[in-house]
């Protein structure tokens, strides 16, 4: 297998898409990290993060949503009307931040199928703090899930079958660290723009599939070509990326990005779901409410500055690049007090902060930046 | 109009400068880089033998770049003993320095123009305010011209170059006179839009037409460019001493008022502020070329 045929499943419309949807099963869309994959893919439907990658058109976004919403919730939106996403048969949204619940709003009040039964359409809500409570009232949004999406799928998803998926949704999270570890080298063989593209294949494509394709990956990555001649390690923080032309830019300008906080990169599929012997939703619950994954979680704000801190150690990073999305809540006032935790105090890793569109039309400004930061930081 | 035509004037076209360092006549130094800014507005190159400035051009940039570069080289040799073939090193900076044809390499105009900031007004600069034709940068740099934080503005063209150009042919007033006719004034006017120069323009022509004199028009334009940088060195926590490069360095009505809404004054030097990024390029080249083990002396006699 190819490494191409692995990079293709990173296109929105790819060819286990294709392949799952001739088979006459279904693809359900997920907003947020924060909808629980396994119970999606225990009930026999292939999740697919819905994302904009690409996206070059917002006017159906800009029709319906407000221009203060960022412009990634517009963009998944636009592919959501404009049809690029015709092949989903359901959407399940988190209210992980305002613009990814106003995604589900706006799609639930357009489209005419929402409304039918052969559409499945369901908000979550995902609580901001950890805590038992509500790690309680998030499970109970899970219950209500297992239970209409089993009604809707036909199927009964039991225990036994989220145990499963929990087993193999691990193995993925064990290669994609696998995948990350390969960067810690002084010469990695896998740049960044190149695991972003691993990463949304990940998340847009059965993971039986994905994990076969990723241990040959990994298997075969001693043999891919060293990157030596970048001038800095950089570590990607912020709003949700799901752009890989997005890196290529600042890795052409010698900034190798070795690593990040991103929720289509580490804070996607990181940390195991542990499953303990009760209840198997409420470990679920815990496993996804205690991930520092963004400054959405309240309380979570020194694990989420002390990961960023041990990535920096572990992965050797030069410099930081913050990228926010104009008007992304979660990342917006982040900012303020990013370098306020005390590790980050500790650890001084140069730090920049750009603002950021979905569509990229602002290429050359983004160059300049990262080449001037890279200019900053190279030693 | 005398024939029935109106003359076209350009008010915004400011004066292309050329300068050689009388204090070195001729040319009997080793070392010989040079940097060339190619701007969205004007392109500079400059020329420093030794690590001393020896001689700059300062043009407009035409639509095409490379011409731009080679254009503003081929007149700051003129009139010296050098020729091109005589540069050891060559840094191309600026938004086109992908586009000097003859450059060993290109270095951002952010890093740029710390370094020529740095040589201009001393070691003491510590925030350096470049305002350019197209964007704005609030940059910190250390004793050495090292940058070491930076912040950007780049999204309109109010509070830059070109929006001031903008406002010079609305008025009629030579873009070099801007900056004095705007404190005849009697009060200070409210500011004009900052957010967008067509905003801005808009408004300038419906004050000038409510009767509004020039002055008053172009006091307000000042200030709402003044007032768009200072939010800018604000937000990038200003430390002192502070000065500024770029074209407005140059235009007294916006830098007065930038003092004023800042509490601080901007170094003053001899040099063309405009240079910093060309001078900073051929620093840098100074430092590329030494760091690559490169040699030095008369490249033609020597090969």
């Amino acid at each position: 297998m190819s490494t191409e045929t692995l990079f293709e499943k990173a296109e929105l419309r790819n060819s286990s898409v294709k392949a799952w949807k001739e088979q006459g099963k279904k693809i359900i869309g997920t907003v947020c990290c924060h909808v629980p994959e396994e119970i999606l893919h225990a009930a026999g439907a292939m999740p697919y993060r819905l994302r904009a990658t690409g996206v070059t058109d917002l006017s159906e976004g800009d029709t319906w949503m407000s221009t203060f919403t960022c412009s990634y919730a517009r963009g998944t939106l636009q592919y959501l009307i404009d049809g690029t996403f015709d092949f989903m048969d359901g959407v399940i949204s988190s209210d992980g931040c305002l613009m990814a619940g106003r995604i589900f709003d706006n799609w639930k009040y357009v489209d005419g199928n929402a409304e039918k039964k052969e559409f499945y359409l369901k908000q979550i809500a995902a609580p901001r703090m950890n805590n038992e409570n509500a790690v309680r009232y998030y499970r109970d949004y899970l219950d209500q899930m297992r239970t209409e999406l089993g009604a809707y799928m036909g199927v009964e998803i039991t225990d036994e079958k989220i145990r499963a998926s929990v087993a193999l949704y691990n193995e993925t999270r064990r290669l994609i660290r696998a995948l990350y570890d390969l960067s810690k080298s002084d010469a990695p063989v896998v740049s960044g723009t190149e695991r972003l593209k691993l990463i949304l294949a990940a998340s847009s494509m059965p993971k039986e599939e994905y994990n076969e394709m990723l241990k040959d990956f990994l298997a075969r990555a001693g043999s891919r070509a060293p990157i030596k001649n970048y001038r800095a390690r950089i570590m990607l923080v912020g709003s949700a990326l799901d752009d890989p032309e997005y890196i290529k830019v600042i890795e052409d300008k010698g900034g190798l990005v070795v690593t990040d906080a991103l929720c289509f990169g580490t804070r996607y599929l990181w940390e195991p779901v542990e499953l303990e012997g009760g209840d198997v939703l409420t470990s679920i619950a815990a496993s996804y409410l205690k991930r520092p994954v963004c400054p959405r979680m309240v309380d979570l704000h020194d694990e989420f500055g002390d990961l960023i801190v041990n990535f920096c150690q572990d992965f050797k990073v030069d410099g930081i690049i913050y990228e926010r999305v104009k008007y992304c809540e979660i990342w917006g006032g982040e900012g303020l007090y990013f370098g306020e935790h005390k590790g980050m105090k500790e650890a001084d890793v140069p730090l920049i902060l750009l603002e950021r569109e979905e569509i990229m039309t602002n290429i050359g400004q983004l160059a300049v930046r990262a080449e001037a930061f890279i200019e900053m930081i190279e030693k | 109009m005398a024939d029935g035509h109106i003359e076209k004037v350009e008010y915004w076209r400011w004066e292309e400068s050329r300068w050689k360092n009388p204090e070195i006549p001729d040319w009997r130094g080793s070392l010989v880089t040079a940097g060339v800014d190619i701007g969205s507005t004007s392109t500079q190159a400059a020329i420093m033998t030794d690590g001393q400035l020896y001689a700059y051009a300062s043009i407009r940039t035409g639509s095409n770049s490379p011409s731009s570069a080679v254009d503003a080289m081929n007149w700051a040799l003129e009139g010296t003993e050098l020729t091109p073939a005589d540069l050891h090193y060559t840094v191309g900076t600026g938004y086109g320095r992908v586009n000097v044809p003859f450059a060993d390499s290109t270095v951002t105009e952010i890093t740029c123009h710390a370094k020529g900031a740095n040589y201009i007004y001393g070691p003491t600069v510590r925030t350096l305010l470049d305002m350019g034709g197209q964007d704005c940068k609030a940059i910190h740099c250390d004793e050495n011209g090292a940058v070491t934080s930076f912040m950007m503005n780049d999204k309109c063209a109010a509070g830059t170059g070109r929006g001031m150009e903008v406002i010079a042919n609305l008025l009629a007033v030579h873009v070099e006179d801007i900056g004095e006719m705007s404190f005849r004034i009697d009060a200070e006017p409210p500011p004009v839009s900052s957010i967008c120069v067509i905003f801005a323009k808009t408004e300038a022509t419906n004050l000038m037409r409510s009767g509004w004199s020039k002055e008053k028009v172009l006091a307000a334009y000042c200030h709402a460019m003044a007032l768009r940088v200072a939010r800018l060195l604000e937000r990038n926590e200003m430390q002192l001493d502070f000065a500024i490069t770029g074209g407005i360095a140059k235009n007294s009505g916006v830098v007065k008022r930038i003092e004023r809404l800042i509490g601080a004054e901007a170094l003053r030097t001899d040099y063309d502020a405009q240079i910093a990024g060309a001078l900073g390029a051929a620093l840098m080249g100074k430092a590329l070329h030494e760091k690559k083990g490169g040699k030095s002396g008369r490249r033609r006699e020597g090969g």
